[in-house]
């Protein structure tokens, strides 16, 4: 279904605040730096899907890790520890979005692009595809990072959201809708220029 | 996934470049000793407001005077409440849910639009003028979202409630409105009810005024349970000018005007993904599971009947009772389709329609004494005491692409449905001429 509500991923996570003693770093948890080491290229990739550039995509990252990291033993026993992570992600990226006074803004992209040797083909892909998801809501934009890139079933994306399966729906829907017209995307779907 | 979800999954796998750099653990580390470092100095918290955020620079000396710090900085979702009653189960106080809120009625749709100035927009002819379809708004609403009471339509946007003049189709008062989950606005007197949280153990509805949308109601809904996860349709009014909410194994009974709850009826079956009340207001209807339909008694609150529809392996949802039966959508994925259940038995289901593609839906809706079911394939107008379908137009495609009908609804004299054309990215409300026989 088209859009929708505001599922907006204040469920959850939002409202526990974890306090600790100053001064105190915390242990490193068993089985955290294994999922770090394990997880971290895909959860970057999403970052940069959500917030289309590295810089932010890193600082979206590491606020979810950090946060996974106290309650990290509990998340084990839960065995939803990336479910847990992905949905800080998409709560700081939508905060993020709401406090555009404050927060860091993103540098243009064009540097960091060509900074990694891509031919001229990627850099084009990579422009064309953060325009698109640039031309999306944050929700919008958030579904379609957890349902197709980080290959969500629509449950835990609405579990990470904090919505209804049918506001995901919703949300994808029209997502679709307008990444349909975005320039060059089509072409890009119909399996485009290859990384 | 459809081929369409599948090329986008692909695509976004094969574009998104890696990462010049991992995350390490002694970054994350850092960025703990660092938030632990300015925390202890300085902690800045969110304040969070139902409708928007606000934010602000504050200290908190007593977080910082007993030495500890945030670590994970999130603010605490303090709901704004306007008019709240954390109303308790009243499960043991029942009262008759046929005798009506005084000051509450249900929506009607006899009230002459009234005209507030000349149309933003010339009506446009849109569809090859399918049913004499004309555009009269361009602006994009939620899907399921029309509706009209009080001689005015009422529509959500992303994130805005707004009302509109029939007569020219212009927005002449909109608001900020949350709205978690799928579910047209639904209309007790002069107030607009929306389902503003609902996730976990929290669902609340917000009422907004029905002429000025100024918020003037906040109501928290007991849930046993946690709420379904796959809800749709779960907010309904009734004959008697109650509110029904579906709210985990239970149906919450709200009365509009004292925002009490009236009584909470236990679905054992549950968790409820949608609910509707027969036209007598003697009769409660919820779906459950893949795909469970109960009937319930609102005399009583004894369970009357179930059936199942065992070849859908989805939920239910949008629930909606006619005189003839429960009608209500099921569907895998993007595809939904509408369904009828003569006397809510499922066993005997028919389809109606066509369903919709690209993700649109096609719930059916009740307004002027027609159901009608829309799509991206037909507009249908349907009989509330058969099912049987009185007229079918075809939608239409532009180029290709879908144009989509659906949440048609009656004032006025004028029907009205929303639209999209996906194609030249027309959206907005039309006016419909349908034939004489949809007339109910």
């Amino acid at each position: 279904m088209i859009v929708l509500s505001r599922c907006d991923g204040l469920e959850g996570v939002d409202g526990t605040v974890e306090v600790l003693p100053v001064g105190d770093r915390p242990s490193e948890p068993d089985g955290f730096r294994d999922f770090v080491e394990a997880r971290s290229n895909a959860l970057l990739r999403s970052g940069w899907l959500l917030t289309g550039d590295w810089p932010s995509a890193e600082d979206l990252v590491q606020t979810a890790l950090a946060a996974a990291w106290p309650r990290w033993d509990s998340l084990i026993r839960q065995d939803a520890p990336e479910l847990y992570v992905r949905k800080i992600m998409v709560n700081t990226y939508l905060r993020w979005r709401r406090r555009r006074w404050n927060g860091e803004v993103a540098t243009g992209r064009l540097p960091e692009l060509q900074a990694y040797g891509d031919v001229f083909a990627q850099v084009d892909a990579r422009q064309a595809l953060i325009a698109a998801l640039d031309r999306l809501p944050p929700r919008q934009r958030a579904v379609v990072v957890l349902r197709y890139f980080a290959d969500q079933t629509e449950s835990q994306t609405a579990a990470a959201m904090g919505c209804s399966v049918g506001t995901v729906k919703a949300h994808a829907s029209k997502a679709l809708a307008r990444l349909r017209n975005a320039p060059g995307l089509a072409e890009l779907m119909a399996g485009g220029v290859a990384s | 996934m459809n081929t369409e979800e599948q090329q986008l999954a692909e695509m976004l796998h094969r574009v998104a470049p890696e990462p010049p750099r991992r995350v390490t653990v002694e970054d994350v580390a850092f960025r703990l000793a660092d938030q632990a470092g300015r925390s202890g100095r300085r902690h800045r918290e969110p304040r969070a407001r139902r409708g928007g955020w606000s934010w602000g620079w504050g200290w908190a000396p007593v977080l910082a005077a007993a030495s500890v710090f945030v670590v994970a900085g999130a603010s605490a979702a303090v709901v704004d409440v306007v008019t709240s009653h954390h109303a308790p189960s009243s499960s043991g106080s029942v009262i008759n849910p046929t005798s009506p809120p005084a000051s509450t009625h249900s929506a009607t749709a006899t009230q002459r639009p009234s005209s507030t100035g000349q149309p933003s927009w010339p009506p446009q002819r849109v569809a090859n003028g399918m049913w004499g379809a004309e555009l009269i708004t361009h602006d994009t609403f939620n899907q399921d979202s029309l509706t009209s009471g009080n001689g005015s339509l009422y529509a959500i946007s992303e994130d805005y409630l707004d009302r509109i003049d029939p007569a020219t189709g212009n927005v002449v008062d909109n608001v900020r409105a949350s709205t978690a989950v799928t579910n047209s606005p639904i209309i007790t007197g002069n107030t607009v009810w929306l389902v503003s949280s609902y996730a976990g153990h929290s669902v609340v509805l917000d009422g907004y005024d029905g002429k000025t949308l100024a918020r003037v109601a906040s109501v928290t809904v007991p849930v046993s349970e946690q709420v379904s996860t796959t809800s749709s349709g779960v907010l309904t009014t009734g004959s008697g000018g109650y509110l029904y909410v579906a709210a985990g194994r239970s149906v919450v009974v709200l009365n509009p005007s004292t925002r009490h709850v009236v009584k909470q009826i236990s679905v054992p079956a549950g968790p409820v993904g949608s609910v509707a009340v027969s036209p007598d207001g003697s009769k409660l209807y919820v779906s459950v599971g893949a795909v469970e339909l109960l009937t319930y008694s609102l005399a009583t609150d004894e369970q009357l009947g179930s059936s199942a529809m065992t070849d859908i392996t989805s939920s239910a949802g949008n629930l909606v009772a006619t005189t003839g039966g429960v009608w209500g959508t099921a569907g895998v994925g993007m595809s939904e389709w509408t369904w009828f259940a003569p006397d809510a038995d499922l066993t005997r289901v028919v389809r109606i329609g066509t369903g919709a593609g690209g993700g649109l839906v096609s719930a059916p809706a009740v307004s002027g004494g027609t159901v009608w079911v829309g799509g991206s394939h037909t507009l249908e107008c349907a009989s509330p005491a058969t099912g049987q379908v009185l007229r079918s137009v075809t939608i239409p495609t532009d180029g290709g692409v879908v144009e989509y009908f659906g949440s048609a609804t009656v004032t006025g004299g004028r029907t009205y449905a929303l639209y999209l054309d996906n194609r030249s990215q027309q959206a907005g409300v039309v006016t419909l001429a349908p034939p004489a026989a949809c007339a109910g």
